[in-house]
């Protein structure tokens, strides 16, 4: 049941990424709800689950990014671990800490991969950090958090848990 | 010594195994990753792609069709706005036309504000003494004769229509060339009547009535309107003439006014924008007779 309930999850998810996401972009910045929903996902269901579904996220990404076929599946995979063994210890439904650990990991995920991705430009890192992973992770933050809120309010349940 | 490591640590295992995985995938050349990017591709998230394409293209049909909507809303407003302005083109068409045929300077004026009462008996134009517009000078429109100037402020006039009391017009009955004074009665009936029009007259209901020029403030042959009813009056010495007017007064917008002679100006015709008199006119037929509209002859003309 739970599965199931993961797979139609980050079946939504992989839709509105797809489809939504270039019609909300503000001034070119669109929100990246893969990583966001490895964020949570490994938050609530711990590192082995993170680690899988941070690892199979990643590679569908890969299947459709310019980049390496890899760097999607390593930047998600470590992410996941990363917030899965930290997460436990943060209070899950408090809305500043949860965008706040968003936009952390986050940012995390895109060091990882623009660090891959520009091969040690450090000026190209700096500039593609600055004007294209910190705006993301704003930008899918607040979104994310406020869609979680209103998801949460509706059902009383965190999302991917049964806690209250 | 895996099943070692899963039960103890497998956290960290299945993490060493997807990094180890992820690397190995980086690693592999260009051929080979296309190859595993075709495969897991077609062979694994097919369904996954048709279930994304079919819901992009249902969101992207109702994305159109909002953005169709607003577009539709934008046009619909600007069909309105070009309908108003060719109604208004044609109006002004026609009143350039006129200003044109006639060797007379005419100032083209807007009405601004219109009489309280019902009938229409007159009105306040856009133009006043600074822009040349005198005191009894007449006011027609391509219909007709519409009235005369009353009273003139620096920007602005009244004119008093035919359906004024203190508005007689010297006319002339065009087929029989018999003259009389158009005057608007009060009654149980109100009507424009031709008065002092003998019994012996030729006039017929359907004859047109033009401006005779007689008493000098409204300029010959503009057309007044057609008789409609013609009888004897009681003291059976004249007849009883009844006028319809060529102007329909409730639907006036823009009128041209008779500016006095142009003082070598020729005929041109001010335009409606335009506050000040227009120096680039173009001067010649500065010949053409003028029919001193400027003369004052107070409220009763020709009587």
């Amino acid at each position: 049941m739970r599965g199931f309930r993961d797979a139609l999850v980050l079946l939504v998810v992989i839709i509105l990424q797809a489809t939504l996401v270039h019609r909300i972009a503000i001034a070119g910045v669109r929100p990246d709800l893969l990583v966001a929903f490895v964020v949570y996902f490994s938050w609530m269901r711990g590192p082995i689950p993170g680690v899988i579904g941070g690892f199979t996220v990643g590679l569908f990404q890969d299947l459709d990014a310019p980049g390496p076929l890899g760097l999607n599946a390593l930047a998600k995979t470590i992410v996941g671990f990363i917030v899965a063994k930290a997460g436990f210890r943060v209070h899950r439904s408090n809305i500043g800490v949860r965008f706040f650990f968003f936009v952390t990991a986050m940012l995390v995920h895109d060091l990882i991969y623009f660090g891959f991705y520009t091969a040690g430009d450090f000026g190209a890192l700096v500039r593609q950090f600055v004007f294209v992973a910190l705006p993301s992770a704003l930008y899918t933050s607040i979104l994310v958090s406020l869609l979680l809120a209103t998801v949460e309010r509706a059902s009383r349940t965190l999302l991917l848990t049964d806690e209250v | 010594m895996f099943r070692l490591l899963f039960a103890r640590r497998g956290d960290w295992a299945a993490f060493t195994l997807a990094c180890t995985l992820s690397l190995t995938l980086m690693l592999l050349g260009r051929g080979q990753q296309a190859r595993a990017a075709w495969f897991v591709q077609h062979a694994v998230l097919a369904p996954v792609d048709a279930v994304v394409g079919w819901v992009d293209a249902g969101i992207g049909v109702y994305w159109e069709n909002q953005k169709l909507k607003r577009r539709l809303a934008q046009v619909q407003i600007e069909v309105d706005e070009t309908r108003s302005e060719r109604v208004e083109n044609a109006r002004l068409r026609r009143l350039l036309e006129l200003s044109q045929e006639n060797p007379f300077d005419l100032a083209a004026v807007r009405v601004i504000a219109r009489s309280l009462d019902r009938l229409g008996g007159s009105l306040t134009i856009d133009k006043g003494s600074k822009e040349g517009i005198l005191p009894n000078s007449a006011v027609i429109t391509p219909e007709g004769l519409v009235g005369r100037i009353e009273r003139v402020s620096p920007h602005e006039a009244r004119a008093l229509t035919l359906l004024h009391r203190d508005c007689a017009v010297a006319v002339r009955v065009g087929r029989s060339r018999v003259d009389g004074v158009l005057e608007w009665e009060f009654g149980e009936n109100p009507v424009l009547s031709l008065l002092y029009v003998s019994s012996q007259e030729d006039v017929k209901a359907g004859d047109w009535v033009f401006t005779s020029g007689l008493g000098g403030v409204f300029p010959e042959g503009v057309r007044v309107g057609t008789v409609s009813r013609v009888g004897i009056a009681e003291n059976g010495l004249m007849k009883d003439v009844q006028v319809k007017p060529a102007v329909n007064f409730r639907g006036l917008e823009e009128v041209l006014v008779y500016l006095p002679a142009g003082a070598g100006r020729g005929p041109r015709m001010l335009p409606l924008e335009s506050t000040e008199p227009d120096s680039a006119a173009p001067p010649a037929t500065a010949a053409r007779p003028s029919p001193a509209p400027s003369e004052s002859a107070g409220a009763g003309d020709g009587r």
